[in-house]
C-alpha cells in the first residue's frame, strides 16, 4: 500500500514532466565522414551538391591535366619542365535552376575555388580581387563572354598586377520531370573555362538525378524492382 | 453537501469572474506613448509591465526591441529580437500539460510561441536592424526569414493534402532584402534578379519591384561612381488583437445547453458568458508613406521620391488571423464544452439533487468559470502598418538627406528631419527609420558602407 502510493506520489508526476512539457532548446551533434547525413526532402542539399563539386572539378582537371613538358637540350638532363599554372579568373555560380540555392551557393564557389587552388594546373585569383574588379569595371559576370568586356575586364585585372588567362563560370541547371505527385530533378553543373585570348571555351559537367516523393510507399515503388 | 463545501467550489469562482485586463488593453499607454514619440515613457511603461507581468515578457521584449531601433540603439534591439526568436522557436513544441490546462482555463494560459507574421517579421526586422549597424549577419538574417515562412506554410499541410496557410500573404521584405544584399555583391545578379521576381509576384503593388527585376535581369547595380541609398521606413500603427464574442457560437451553444439539460439527468451550466476570441484589427494611423529628398546647398530640399510599401502588415496579419479564425473559434466551443461536462460529471459524482441548492450553486460556479474566460489578445503591439522602402542611386560621397512623414494627402506630418550619409562607389547605404504617427520619431539610423 505504502510502495503504491509512493509510487503514485512520485512517478505521476514524473511522468506528467516527461510527457506534458516542452523538451530541450535544440540538439546537435557533429557529422563525421561515413556517418548518415540528412537528405533534403523537398529540394537539393550537400547529398547533390557535394558529389556534382566533386565530379565536375575532377572532370575538368583530368581535362587540363596536361603532362609535364620534356625538355631538349644540349645538357641532356632530361627533367621534365613542369608546366606554368593556368591564371584562371573564377567568375562565380550562377543559379539557373528551379530551386533556390540559399546559403549553398557561397558554399559551393569556397569549394571549387579551394579544390582548384591546390592543384599546380590552375592558379585562381582571390575573390576579393574578382568581387573589385567586377565592382570597379561595373561589369557583370554575364557580361564577360562579349569578347569587348572580355578584353576590359581582362586588362583592368592586369592593370592592377593580377594578370588572367580563363574566365571560370559554375553554372547549375535542372530539369523536372513529373508523374502526378511525385517528381524527378536531374541536377546538372557545368564548369565552363573561356580562353581570354581566343574566346574558346571547354566545358565538363556533372549530372545527378533526384526523386522527390510524397509518401514512403511511392518512394519504395520507385526503387523496388518488383513494382516497376 | 455543506454549505462550507459550497462557497470553497463556488467563491474562487467568482473571484475568478474579476478577472484581469487583457494584454491589448494594458499595451495602449505604451502604443499611445510610442505612436506620439514619447520613447522614454513607452520603455518605463514596458518595464513595468514586464515587472507585473511576466507570462507577456516576450511580446513585451519585442515592442521593447523596436523602441531600441527608434532610440538609436540598433545593437540592443537585435539582441533583443534575438532573444525572443530563440524564444519562440523553443515555444513552437507541444506542450500536453500546457495544452490541457488551457482547456480548463483560457488561451491567456499558454506560452506564446507568437502568431506566423510575427515569426517571419522578427527575423526580417532582425535583418533591417543589422543593416543599420555593421549589416554582416544581415543576409544570414533575410534567408532565415524566407526559411520560416516556407516552414510555416509547410508544416500546415493536413494528411489530405489541404493547407489552410497556402492562401498567406507572404513577407516580401524577406526576399527583397536578399536580393539587395546579392545586387550588391555585383556577381550575384541572377540571385538578386530571382528574388526581385519573388518580390513581385507576392507583392504586386509594389510598383519600383519591376524596375528591380529588369536591373538585376540585364543592368548593373549603380553607374561608376554612384552608390545606392534604401531607406527602409516602419510607418503607420500596426495591427492589434481585441476581443469579440462570438455571438452566433455562443447562442447555438446555449440551444444546446438548454435541450441537453431537458434530457439528461443533471442540468448543464447555460451559456450565459459569450465565447471571446482575439481578433485582428488594423488601424493604420495617418502617417501614409515618408518622402526622401536631398538638401541643397543654397537651402531647402529638393524632393526626390517616396517610399513604397514593401510588406503591409495589417493586410498581411488580417488576411493570416482570419485563414485560422475558425480553429480559433472551435478551441474556445470545445473549451466549454469540456467546462460544461466537467461541472456535470462532479454533480453526478457527488450524486447531487437535481433541483436542489446545491445543483444551483455548481451551475453558478459553472458560469462563473465560463465567464472567467478571456481572449488571448497577446501580439507584437509596435509593430508598424507596413514596411516600406525606396532606393536612390547617388553620386559617391557625404549627403544629407531630409527625410518628411506625409498623410494620404501627401500633406506633411510631423518635422523634416535631416540625416547626413556616406555614399560609396558600387555600395549600398541603409537608412530606418520609424513613422507611426507622430511624424518621424526618434532617430533615423543610418549605416556605414
Amino acid at each position: 500500500m505504502l510502495r503504491r502510493t509512493f509510487l503514485m506520489s512520485v512517478g505521476l508526476p514524473v511522468a506528467l514532466w516527461l510527457t506534458g512539457c516542452r523538451g530541450q532548446r535544440q540538439f546537435a551533434r557533429i557529422v563525421n565522414p561515413g556517418d548518415k547525413a540528412l537528405m533534403g526532402s523537398h529540394q537539393a542539399g550537400a547529398e547533390t551538391f557535394g558529389p556534382l563539386v566533386d565530379e565536375a572539378v575532377a572532370k575538368l582537371l583530368a581535362r587540363n591535366a596536361e603532362t609535364p613538358v620534356q625538355q631538349v637540350s644540349y645538357d641532356d638532363s632530361g627533367e621534365p619542365i613542369p608546366c606554368e599554372p593556368k591564371r584562371i579568373c573564377f567568375v562565380g555560380v550562377e543559379n539557373k535552376s528551379a530551386e533556390d540555392i540559399g546559403d549553398f551557393k557561397d558554399e559551393i564557389y569556397q569549394v571549387i575555388d579551394t579544390r582548384l587552388l591546390q592543384t599546380p594546373i590552375f592558379q585562381p585569383l582571390n575573390r576579393r580581387v574578382v568581387d573589385a574588379g567586377l565592382l570597379e569595371t561595373r561589369l557583370r559576370p554575364d557580361q564577360l563572354c562579349i569578347p569587348e568586356h572580355m578584353r576590359q575586364f581582362a586588362t583592368h585585372l592586369e592593370r592592377e598586377g593580377e594578370p588572367i588567362d580563363y574566365l571560370l563560370y559554375a553554372t547549375l541547371t535542372s530539369g523536372t520531370t513529373r508523374e502526378n505527385r511525385d517528381y524527378e530533378r536531374s541536377y546538372r553543373l557545368t564548369m565552363e573555362l573561356i580562353d581570354v585570348r581566343t574566346g574558346t571555351y571547354d566545358k565538363q559537367s556533372a549530372d545527378l538525378v533526384k526523386g522527390y516523393h510524397h509518401s514512403r510507399l511511392s518512394r519504395w515503388r520507385a526503387t523496388n524492382p518488383l513494382s516497376r | 453537501m455543506t454549505r462550507l463545501g459550497l462557497l470553497a467550489i463556488v467563491v474562487p469562482c467568482l473571484a475568478l469572474l474579476a478577472g484581469c485586463a487583457t494584454h491589448i488593453t494594458r499595451l495602449e499607454p505604451v502604443r499611445a506613448a510610442f505612436h506620439r514619440g514619447d520613447l522614454d515613457e513607452a520603455e518605463r511603461l514596458i518595464a513595468a509591465d514586464l515587472e507585473q507581468h511576466p507570462g507577456d515578457a516576450d511580446v513585451l521584449t519585442l515592442d521593447r526591441a523596436l523602441v531600441a531601433l527608434a532610440d538609436g540603439r540598433p545593437l540592443a534591439a537585435e539582441d533583443l529580437l534575438k532573444e525572443v526568436r530563440d524564444r519562440f522557436d523553443h515555444l513552437e513544441q507541444e506542450s500536453p500539460v500546457e495544452d490541457a490546462w488551457s482547456m480548463l482555463s483560457d488561451d491567456q494560459q499558454r506560452s506564446y510561441a507568437g502568431e506566423d507574421h510575427e515569426k517571419v517579421l522578427l527575423r526580417a526586422m532582425l535583418a533591417i536592424t543589422n543593416l543599420s549597424s555593421d549589416g554582416g549577419d544581415a543576409e544570414a538574417f533575410g534567408y532565415q526569414a524566407a526559411e520560416k515562412q516556407a516552414e510555416i506554410v509547410a508544416a500546415a499541410t493536413e494528411e489530405d493534402g489541404t493547407n489552410p496557410k497556402a492562401s498567406y500573404r507572404q513577407i516580401a521584405l524577406a526576399p527583397y532584402l536578399r536580393g539587395v544584399l546579392r545586387e550588391e555583391t555585383h556577381r550575384d545578379y541572377d540571385d538578386a534578379a530571382r528574388h526581385f521576381a519573388t518580390v513581385v509576384s507576392w507583392q504586386p503593388e509594389f510598383t519600383p519591384g519591376q524596375a528591380d527585376v529588369v536591373r538585376a535581369s540585364g543592368g548593373v547595380h549603380s553607374p561608376r561612381g554612384h552608390g545606392v541609398v534604401h531607406v527602409f521606413a516602419l510607418v503607420g500603427h500596426g495591427p492589434c488583437k481585441v476581443v469579440v464574442e462570438e455571438i452566433p457560437s455562443s447562442a447555438a451553444l446555449l440551444v444546446a445547453d438548454q435541450i441537453l439539460s431537458a434530457t439528461l439527468a443533471q442540468s448543464l451550466p447555460p451559456t450565459v458568458a459569450p465565447i471571446k476570441v482575439p481578433r485582428v484589427v488594423a488601424a493604420p494611423g495617418l502617417v501614409s508613406a515618408v518622402a526622401v529628398g536631398r538638401a541643397k546647398a543654397e537651402g531647402g530640399v529638393a524632393w526626390q521620391a517616396r517610399t513604397s510599401t514593401i510588406t503591409d502588415i495589417s493586410r498581411m496579419a488580417v488576411e493570416q488571423e482570419a485563414a485560422v479564425h475558425d480553429r480559433t473559434v472551435a478551441r474556445a466551443v470545445a473549451r466549454r464544452a469540456l467546462k460544461k461536462g466537467t461541472v456535470f460529471g462532479v454533480k453526478e459524482g457527488l450524486g447531487v439533487e437535481r433541483f436542489g441548492p446545491a445543483a444551483l450553486a455548481f451551475d453558478l460556479a459553472g458560469v462563473a468559470w465560463e465567464a472567467a474566460e478571456n481572449a488571448d489578445t497577446r501580439c507584437w503591439g509596435l509593430l508598424p502598418d507596413s514596411i516600406q522602402v525606396v532606393r536612390m542611386e547617388l553620386p559617391a560621397g557625404q549627403h544629407t538627406l531630409a527625410l518628411q512623414a506625409v498623410d494620404r494627402q501627401g500633406l506633411a506630418i510631423g518635422k523634416v528631419v535631416p540625416r547626413s550619409v556616406t555614399v560609396a562607389d558600387g555600395r549600398n547605404t541603409y537608412v530606418v527609420l520609424q513613422a507611426p504617427d507622430a511624424g518621424i520619431i526618434g532617430e533615423a539610423l543610418a549605416s556605414s558602407p
